[in-house]
């Protein structure tokens, strides 16, 4: 067993940002004060889904649904193997972990969408109901998520949580993925950052920051 | 058979909005709050509601009228995203006042933004109050 690269940089840039943005719009909902920030970082997730969508298909190995995605039969045998002690660990994610993402993005996809509708004033009042109701399912989901990354990262041993920053994991050399992507990763990066300034509200500036953080 | 079910179905659907609260219905059940809250409640009060709409509360920068404007006949402006919100007025928009808990939902988020904590009973009849009370 070697240390090898595993997630490509774009997938955990990908990754972090929505953590940010997620986290930052569940802060931000509460009040009309923030409405602002609140939607700024609402298409953020929206746009960072989309770039995770695409990157399903055409990203590298472990990146690609095609590598992940399987049916509800593997999810309830890995489980069933998993209680046993029996589960075989998979270099990218695990069956269970794919369910998790697969939800994870359509939640995030559907919260940005209703979000957005709701914004615009489209859809009638039901659809701030489905707003609310659809990111309260995604933020369980989330802790879903991250109860599942505790509890594999223990059964197998091995820390998945730096996974996701350093993109390594333990296996074989020609389980490697060829390429970082680095260049891509950096212009999503450059992207997303260059949004938030550019569309930064004017009543968030560095006073507000301040404020925020000392009244919290 | 099926037809006439459907034809029921779609009666069902167009009586629909009949059965919508009217604002009044909404001034009464704060009442009732507001009796329970305070058993020395005297009822609500226009002019006093107005007042409440058009202050600041508790040391904050907002009032009501922060975004609603003074005229709540007319559109108003949302101080922070600059999106225009409809009129207030049930005279001037019907659909207002209307669905408790629509109502029940903008007062819990509104008041912590203007009063830093939920409005009582007497305070939000007193606004409804104002509020139905304005003419064209």
């Amino acid at each position: 067993m070697f240390s090898i690269k595993v997630w490509d940089l774009p997938t955990r840039f990908f990754h972090w940002l929505l953590v940010l943005s997620f986290a930052g719009a569940f802060l931000t909902a509460e009040s009309e004060r923030n409405r602002d920030l609140h939607v700024l970082l609402g298409y953020t997730v929206l746009g960072l889904i989309v770039f995770r969508l695409l990157w399903g298909f055409i990203g590298s190995r472990y990146a690609r649904f095609s590598s992940f995605v399987c049916s509800p039969k593997v999810v309830v045998l890995y489980l069933c193997q998993l209680i046993q002690k029996q589960a075989q660990h998979p270099v990218g994610h695990n069956p269970a972990g794919a369910v998790v993402i697969v939800l994870l993005l359509l939640l995030g996809l559907g919260s940005g969408l209703s979000g957005w509708a709701v914004y615009e004033d489209i859809g009638a009042d039901w659809l701030t109901e489905w707003h609310e109701l659809i990111s309260n399912a995604m933020l369980v989901v989330v802790c879903i998520h991250i109860t599942g990354v505790v509890v594999s990262s223990y059964l197998q041993g091995e820390n998945l949580i730096t996974a996701m920053v350093t993109g390594k994991k333990p296996g074989h050399v020609n389980q490697a993925i060829a390429s970082n992507v680095t260049s891509l990763a950096w212009l999503l990066l450059a992207v997303v950052i260059g949004l938030w300034i550019w569309a930064w509200p004017a009543s968030k500036d560095l006073n507000w920051l301040l404020h925020t953080l000392s009244w919290q | 058979m099926k037809q006439v079910t459907i034809g029921f179905l779609i009666l069902i659907a167009i009586a629909q909005p009949l059965r919508a609260e009217q604002p009044q219905d909404i001034i009464l059940s704060h009442a009732l709050q507001a009796k329970q809250d305070n058993a020395a409640f005297l009822g609500f009060d226009g002019m006093r509601g107005e007042q409440f709409f058009k202050s600041q509360h508790n040391g904050g920068d907002w009032s009501c009228a922060s975004c609603h404007t003074d005229n709540p006949a007319a559109a108003g402006l949302h101080t922070v995203t600059k999106k225009e919100i409809e009129p207030m007025a049930p005279s001037v928009n019907p659909a207002r006042f209307t669905n408790t808990s629509k109502v029940e939902k903008w007062f819990k988020r509104n008041c912590k933004d203007v009063l830093n904590r939920e409005c009582t009973a007497q305070e939000k009849g007193d606004v409804i109050t104002y509020l139905v009370s304005l003419n064209r």
